[in-house]
C-alpha cells in the first residue's frame, strides 16, 4: 500500500492571489432526493446540512447541534445513514442524498410516519424527520430488530419530548403490520439496504 | 478530480493513494494550509467552529484502496478508510469489532474511519485504546515512500507534513479479546474511561490498555506481568480472585501515570477506580468464564 512519489497534481490551478476575505465561492451539483440541484456561492468548508438548508432550502433536515450528536439532520448518503452536519457538502457531489421528503409518499417511510402520528410519537416534531430517516434505514437493514437493537440503532437521534416510548411503539407497530409471518429474518449485513424496503 | 474553488479553496478528490500523496505534497510544498478529510465526523464540525477554513482539503472518500481490510496467516490489515460500521461485525477481529460497536451512533459508525481516529488522536479514542493494547503497527505514506511506526511513536510524533495513514496492522487474535468503556451518552460523547484487553495464548500473555486516566492509552504493565505469571496457560483460564488482583494492579499503575488534566466532574480518583473495575471485569470475561451480565 505504498504511494508512488509521482502522479498528477490535481487542483493546483489558479494563481496564488487571495482575496481579503480569503475565499471564492464554489459552484457544484448535488443529487438531492433524486433531483440534480445547483449549489452556488458555497464555501468549501460548508457541511451538507448548511448547504441543504441555507443554499437549497431543504428545511425538513433540522439543524440543532451541528456536532453529529443529536441526529436531527439525519439523511441517507448513498443508502447509509449519516448526520448531514458531519458531511462536507462539496465532497458529496457524486453521492445520492435522500432526505425524509425523498423517501416516498408510499412504502415504508409513509407507514413509519403514519405510525408515528398514530402513537403520538410526534410532539414538537423537531426530531421527527431525522428519526423517520433513521427508522427507515433500520427497518430496511433489520426488519425484525428486537427492542434492544431498535433502541441502540436510534441512539443517535435525540428526542426531547416523547421519552422514546411512543417512538418505540410506533416502530413495533410498523414491524408488526409489515411482517406478520416474520419475513425479515435477522442476519443481513446491509445486503438488502435500499430506501425502498420491498413492499408488503 | 478537483472542484476548484478559486485560489484559496481547493478540494482534491484523489482516487488512489498515489494521487492523494501527490495532492497533499503539492499543497504542503506551496506552503498552504491543507487538511485530510475522511469521514468528516471530527473535521467537518471543527471547520464550522474554527472561523477561516483551510486553504485546501484532500478528501479520501474515493480512495478505494484505503477501504480494504484483509487477513494473512498472522496479521490483520485494516485500511485507513475502513469505517467502524465495517469493523463492527468482523468475526476475525473480535476485539476491533467490540471496540467499533461501542463508538458513537449508527450515523457516526457509518462515517468515522480508522484513519480519522488516528488523525484526531483523541487520547480517549476507542480505536486508539484498542490499537495500543494490540501493539498495532501504523502504516504511513508520503512522497518519501512508505513507513511503519507503532502507536506510541505515532502518538508522540504524529504524521509528518505531507504524510497520511494508509492502514493499521495487528496480529491475528490468539485468544479472547474484549473492550469495555463507561461514560455519558455513548452516541454523543467519547468514553470517560475505557479498557481493551487481549489474551495471547500462544505467547502466554495478556495485553491491556486503559484510556481516560493517563495522557494517552496506558499499558498496565504490572497487571500484565501478574497475568503472564499466574494464568493457567494450559487451559487459558484463571480464578476470579486473580481478576480482582489484576484490577488492583492496573489501578495502582495508573495512579503513577502522567495524568490527563483534572476534570471536576470526574476526579482522577474516580477514573482510576473505574479503570480498575473495568480491567478486572475485562480480565474476568476473557479468562475467568464470567459472561456479560453476570455479577463480577
Ligand atoms: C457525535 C460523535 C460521537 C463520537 N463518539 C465517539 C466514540 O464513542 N468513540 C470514539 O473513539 N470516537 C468517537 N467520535 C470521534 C470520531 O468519530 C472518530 O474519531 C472518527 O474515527 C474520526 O474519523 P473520521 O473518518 O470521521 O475523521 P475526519 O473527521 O475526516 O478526520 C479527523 C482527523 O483525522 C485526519 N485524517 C483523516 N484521515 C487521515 C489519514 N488517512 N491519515 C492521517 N490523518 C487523517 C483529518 O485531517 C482530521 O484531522 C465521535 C464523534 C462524534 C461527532
Ligand atoms: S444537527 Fe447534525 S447531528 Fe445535530
Ligand atoms: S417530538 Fe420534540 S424532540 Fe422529538
Amino acid at each position: 500500500m505504498s504511494a508512488g512519489p509521482a502522479g498528477p497534481v490535481d487542483g493546483a490551478e489558479g494563481d496564488d492571489t487571495e482575496g481579503d476575505d480569503g475565499w471564492e465561492p464554489l459552484q457544484y451539483h448535488l443529487n438531492v432526493d433524486g433531483t440534480r440541484r445547483v449549489v452556488s456561492g458555497a464555501r468549501l468548508e460548508e457541511s451538507l446540512l448548511t448547504v441543504l438548508r441555507e443554499r437549497l432550502g431543504v428545511t425538513s433536515v433540522k439543524d440543532a447541534c451541528e456536532q453529529g450528536r443529536c441526529g436531527a439532520c439525519s439523511v441517507l448518503l448513498d443508502d447509509r445513514l449519516v448526520t448531514a452536519c458531519t458531511v462536507l457538502a462539496a465532497d458529496a457531489v457524486d453521492a445520492r442524498v435522500l432526505t425524509v421528503a425523498g423517501l416516498g409518499a408510499s412504502g415504508p417511510a409513509a407507514r413509519i410516519q403514519a405510525a408515528f402520528l398514530a402513537h403520538g410519537a410526534v410532539q414538537c416534531g423537531f426530531c421527527t424527520p431525522g428519526l423517520v430517516v433513521a427508522v427507515t434505514d433500520l427497518l430496511g437493514r433489520r426488519p425484525a430488530a428486537g427492542e434492544q437493537e431498535i433502541r441502540e440503532a436510534l441512539a443517535g437521534n435525540i428526542c426531547r419530548c416523547t421519552g422514546y416510548g411512543r417512538i418505540l411503539a410506533a416502530v413495533r407497530d410498523v414491524q408488526a403490520g409489515r411482517a406478520p409471518g416474520g419475513s425479515g429474518a435477522p442476519g443481513g449485513s446491509g445486503a438488502n439496504r435500499t430506501n425502498g424496503v420491498g413492499g408488503a | 478530480m478537483t472542484t476548484p474553488g478559486g485560489p484559496s479553496t481547493v478540494l482534491h478528490r484523489p482516487g488512489t493513494v498515489g494521487e492523494a500523496v501527490a495532492s497533499l505534497t503539492a499543497e504542503v510544498e506551496a506552503g498552504r494550509d491543507v487538511r485530510l478529510l475522511a469521514g468528516g465526523t471530527d473535521l467537518v464540525p471543527a471547520l464550522r467552529a474554527g472561523g477561516r477554513g483551510p486553504a485546501a482539503i484532500v478528501a479520501l472518500r474515493r480512495v478505494l484502496e484505503l477501504r480494504v481490510r484483509g487477513a494473512s496467516a498472522d496479521a490483520l490489515t485494516v485500511g485507513a478508510g475502513v469505517t467502524y460500521a465495517d469493523l463492527a461485525g468482523w468475526s476475525l477481529a473480535p476485539g476491533l469489532a467490540a471496540a467499533s460497536r461501542v463508538v458513537g451512533s449508527v450515523q457516526i459508525r457509518n462515517c468515522g474511519t480508522v484513519g480519522g481516529a488516528l488523525g484526531s488522536a483523541n487520547p480517549r479514542g476507542d480505536l486508539l485504546t484498542f490499537l495500543a493494547a494490540a501493539e498495532a503497527e501504523i502504516l504511513l505514506a508520503s512522497a518519501r515512500g512508505a513507513r511503519t511506526t507503532d502507536v506510541d511513536g505515532f502518538l508522540r510524533d504524529g504524521p509528518e507534513p505531507g504524510e497520511l495513514v494508509t492502514a493499521v496492522r495487528v496480529a491475528r487474535p490468539s485468544g479472547p479479546q474484549t473492550y469495555l468503556k463507561i461514560g455519558g451518552r455513548q452516541a454523543a460523547f467519547p468514553a470517560l474511561v475505557s479498557c481493551a484487553l487481549l489474551v495471547d495464548r500462544v505467547r502466554e500473555r495478556v495485553c491491556c490498555a486503559v484510556s481516560g486516566v493517563a495522557t494517552g492509552p496506558w499499558r498496565v504493565a504490572a497487571a500484565e506481568r501478574l497475568a503472564g505469571d499466574e494464568v493457567d496457560w494450559s487451559t487459558g483460564t484463571a480464578p476470579l480472585a486473580l481478576a480482582r488482583r489484576f484490577g488492583e494492579l492496573a489501578a495502582g499503575g495508573l495512579r503513577a501515570a502522567p495524568p490527563l488534566p483534572e476534570d471536576p466532574r470526574h476526579p482522577a480518583d474516580y477514573r482510576v477506580h473505574a479503570a480498575g473495575v473495568l480491567a478486572a471485569r475485562a480480565f474476568a470475561r476473557c479468562l475467568a468464564g464470567v459472561r456479560r451480565g453476570d455479577p463480577a
